[in-house]
C-alpha cells in the first residue's frame, strides 16, 4: 500500500517533469524542471521499490542506487548550468 | 507495475523528443541525462519485477558510468570546443 502510494506520487512528478523539459522555454527553465522532478520523482519511485517487498538483500543496492541518483544529479545539474551560462558569457563578450 | 514500466517508457520517448531536436547542445545533454536516469529507474524496476538482482548491478554501474559522460562533456563544451 505504501509502496503504490510512492510510486504514484513519484509517476507524478515524473510525468511534470518531463512535460516541463518539452515545453519550457529557456535552458536553464528547462534545466529546472529536470532537476526537481528528477530528484523528487525518481527518488520516490526508488523508495517505494524498496518498500515493495518487505525487507530483502536487494534493498541495500536499491539504497546505495538512490543514494547515488541524489548525489550525482545536482552535480550534474549545476555543471550543465555553469557551463551554459560561462559560454553565453564569453560569446557576447567576443561578438562585442 | 506495467502500467509504472508504462510511463516511464512514454516518459523516456517523450524526453528522447529533446534530445534529437533541442535548440542547442546543452538542451540534448539535460535530455540525455534524464532519459538515462529513467533508464537507471527502469531497469530497477525490472530487477524487482523479475527477482533477478544481477540487473540492480547493472543499474548502478550504468548510473556511475552516464554521470561521468555528462560531466565530462559539460566542462568540455565549456571551454567552447564541440557546440554549435
Amino acid at each position: 500500500m505504501i509502496a503504490k502510494i510512492l510510486i504514484s506520487f513519484g509517476l507524478v512528478f515524473v510525468a511534470i517533469g518531463t512535460l516541463g523539459i518539452l515545453r519550457f522555454q529557456d535552458i536553464y527553465s528547462r534545466l529546472q524542471a529536470s532537476g526537481v522532478s528528477d530528484n523528487a520523482g525518481l527518488g520516490l519511485v526508488l523508495l517505494g521499490l524498496i518498500a515493495y517487498q518487505g525487507m530483502e538483500l536487494q534493498d541495500v543496492a536499491l539504497a546505495f542506487l538512490l543514494f547515488l541518483l541524489l548525489l550525482t544529479n545536482p552535480i550534474v545539474t549545476h555543471s550543465i548550468a555553469k557551463s551554459a551560462f560561462t559560454q553565453r558569457h564569453t560569446g557576447a563578450k567576443e561578438e562585442g | 507495475m506495467h502500467l509504472v514500466e508504462a510511463v516511464l517508457l512514454l516518459s523516456i520517448v517523450a524526453v528522447l523528443y529533446r534530445l534529437f531536436g533541442g535548440p542547442t547542445s546543452w538542451d540534448r545533454l539535460l535530455a540525455y541525462n534524464s532519459a538515462s536516469n529513467r533508464v537507471v529507474v527502469l531497469l530497477a524496476i525490472v530487477a524487482i519485477v523479475s527477482k533477478q538482482q544481477i540487473y540492480l548491478d547493472v543499474a548502478i554501474v550504468y548510473a556511475a558510468l552516464s554521470f561521468l559522460g555528462v560531466v565530462i562533456l559539460a566542462r568540455f563544451m565549456e571551454r567552447g570546443e564541440g557546440h554549435r
